[in-house]
């Protein structure tokens, strides 16, 4: 059993590791523990708001890597300590049987030589799966620059993996990650999409990876725009076929001449998360959402933003718009965008019936009408003021709801 | 005219049929509900008339037995009534009203289904098993709907080779799976002998939930949002030697 000492320090330097879901994965029970919960599940809540699902922990935080955001890195002074593949998969099985988890989340600092910890974590999991026989979930971060065989044999034991691209820019990586590069993370990305995209194709037996590829980004470290972290998110999306892209808001644990002094703000997260759900969930392409060298506006939605931007698009009205339109409008969400497709079959849609149906009409009500009738601002100004209103720093930083998992969300956000 | 049930299907189907043609039923199977002025008949549960109406409602819309049974389950105290205008809806459209969301009973019916069904799902997540020192694991709760049934599937299937007892401390029952079949039995109380580690175990646990948070980013409202507080009571994060929030 893991003493809680180690327990501690290698929780505390996975914790800012972003990604937390469990979903994607139909792995199914074939004897031993454990199965997938395609959904994803929360099994508890961390003062912070953010959920836990999977048991995020590092193997080691015995680092022999240089990036100068990390408290791990070579040159810290820091206690060192490591876990052993028995004593991961142990505590894996023992808190999931008791179910405080859905599964692993292992990622690991570079101890010694990537090809040892690559080796290492491989070897924890196939303890898991072969061994345990346990079927639930298992995220792993790969290792920059470890040897091509170890990687694929990973993707055969894990659910999902995940390269985190760091920085923005090639230009910040360098500057900051000076042992990664921008191909020790795309290469392996790219590598898994290919045989990820061949394991299907050959119809193989076993699983490889069923839940996909994530990345995550540190934003405020460097001095990358919105514009164009929208755009990488975008063609991460395109070219590699990642299911999610994570931001996380810079926190200073370190002091360097050339990282700020000062956290980002909450709210500059939650707004490219905002961002993000337009890319994925709502039909938007990155070039709508923000212009290139420009941030996202801080006291608007994104969505709110693009559709002041195109008010010659308004009002749509709810009971002839299509869905692409009314996932469009501000204020309606996939749920209430769903809603209204289902009643508008039964009945010719009034202001009363959305109300009554919980479709939120702060903002919706400046860009549609219902049955003709239209109860929004009368004037551009107007509308805007109405909107930025109320949207005060602290007030969105409660609205961030989007570090949590995926399934809290959908049954909490909807509305955008 | 108040129509007064014993909780169950067969009762409430009964009382639907004889409450059918009465716009102003109201029904209910809490006597507590009970209004001044108004008459009330007790409607004891009659097996061919409950059977009679399922099949006629059946013929409507094939999934409404599934609809009734989460609404039934519900906490709300007004569960029958709701039922009761969603099935009155569902015998004068003859058809599935489900979908038909800006009418009030659906709405109120869809959302007290969905509370069940989010429930469920919740519940998932936040049960805690404790380890008895014969393996068998055992989970108290006390959950807003009658659903600790409905969540043997879900560990039956994760944990196929653990016996396990789901116990619904409110309503003094549980749901047992005994390594082969699962039954519900009534239970006011378990005595429990844990497993020599189970201790160790929840340190451990206790250990990494305060580690893993960061408390630079307070949101409580946010958490007891997604977690509510009345679900802390048997999860062992809550229960440390020491205040979870220093
Ligand atoms: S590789 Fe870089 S980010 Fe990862 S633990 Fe080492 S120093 Fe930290």
């Amino acid at each position: 059993m893991i003493d809680e000492r180690r327990l501690k320090i290698l929780t505390e330097g996975a914790k800012y590791d972003v990604s937390c879901s469990s979903s994607g994965s139909k792995r199914k029970n074939t004897g031993g523990m454990g199965n997938g919960y395609a959904a994803g599940c929360c099994h508890s809540f961390t003062p912070d708001g953010r959920c836990i699902s999977l048991l995020k922990i590092l193997m080691s935080n015995d680092c022999v890597y240089n990036c100068k955001y990390c408290p791990n890195r070579l040159d810290a002074d820091v206690p060192r300590v490591s876990a052993s593949p028995e004593e991961i998969a142990q505590l894996t099985i023992d808190f999931y049987k008791r179910n405080y988890i859905e599964g692993l989340f292992l990622s690991s600092a570079v101890e010694k030589s990537p090809d040892y910890t690559m080796e290492r974590l491989v070897r924890t999991l196939k303890l898991l799966r072969n061994q345990y026989r346990f079927h639930g979930y298992i995220h792993l971060k790969g290792i920059p620059r470890a040897d091509e065989a170890l990687i694929h044999e990973a993707a055969q034991y894990a659910d999902r993996m995940s390269y985190n691209i760091e920085l923005p820019s090639e230009r910040s990586l360098k500057l900051l990650a000076p042992q990664k590069s921008k191909e020790s993370l795309l290469l392996p990305m790219r590598k898994l999409a290919e045989d990820s995209a061949v394991f299907k194709e050959e119809k193989r037996k076993g699983l490889f990876l069923p839940a996909g590829q994530t990345t995550q980004m540190i934003v405020g470290a460097s001095p990358e725009t919105d514009g164009q972290i929208v755009r990488l998110t975008q063609s991460l999306y395109r070219g590699l076929g990642l299911k999610r892209v994570y931001y996380s808001s810079y926190v200073p644990v370190v002091h360097d001449s050339l990282l700020p002094d000062l956290p980002v703000g909450q709210l500059r997260e939650h707004r490219l998360y905002q961002a993000d759900w337009l890319l994925r969930f709502y039909g938007f392409t990155a070039e709508e959402i923000a212009p290139e060298n420009e941030n996202l506006p801080l006291d608007l939605d994104p969505k709110c933003a693009w559709a002041l931007r195109n008010l010659q698009l308004f009002p749509v009205e709810v009971n002839r718009a299509p869905l692409e339109m009314l996932l469009r409008v501000p204020g309606i969400g996939g749920r209430s965008a769903q809603k209204i497709l289902q009643a508008r079959r039964y009945t010719h849609l009034t202001f009363e019936h959305l109300q009554k149906m919980r479709v939120v009409l702060k903002r919706a009500r400046h860009f549609i009408t219902a049955s003709g009738k239209f109860y929004g601002a009368k004037s551009e100004t107007a509308v805007r003021g109405l909107l930025t209103a109320g949207e005060t720093g602290e007030n969105a930083t409660q609205l961030s709801l989007f570090s949590t998992a995926e399934t809290a969300l959908s049954a909490l956000t909807g509305e955008l | 005219m108040i129509y007064l049930t014993d909780g169950t299907k067969e009762s409430f189907l009964t009382a639907f049929l004889l409450a059918f043609s009465d716009g102003d039923a109201l029904v209910s199977s809490s006597p507590t509900q009970l209004s001044l002025g108004q008459k009330t008949v007790f409607v004891s549960a009659d097996a061919a008339r409950a059977a009679r109406a399922e099949e006629r409602l059946l013929s409507f819309d094939k999934d409404c037995m599934n609809d009734l049974s989460l609404l039934l389950r519900s906490g709300m105290s007004g569960r029958e009534q709701i039922a009761f205008r969603y099935f009155r809806l569902l015998a004068l459209q003859k058809r599935p009203v489900r979908d038909m969301l800006a009418d009030e009973d659906v709405l109120c019916a869809s959302e007290c289904i969905r509370k069940v069904t989010y429930e469920i799902h919740r519940l998932h997540g936040f049960v805690r098993f404790l380890e008895s020192a014969s393996g068998a694991l055992y989970a108290p709760l006390s959950p807003d709907n009658d659903v600790v049934d409905l969540l043997v599937p879900h560990f039956r299937s994760r944990l196929p080779e653990f016996p396990f007892v789901l116990h619904d401390v409110k309503r003094k029952k549980a749901a047992v799976y005994d390594g082969k079949n699962t039954f519900l039995a009534p239970l006011e109380q378990a005595e429990v002998v844990l497993s020599a580690s189970e201790q160790a175990w929840q340190t451990l646990w206790q250990r990494y939930y305060k580690s893993v948070n960061i408390p630079q980013r307070e949101r409580l409202k946010q958490m007891k949002g997604y977690m509510p507080v009345r679900y802390w009571k048997f999860m062992p994060e809550f229960s440390s030697r020491e205040p979870f929030l220093t």
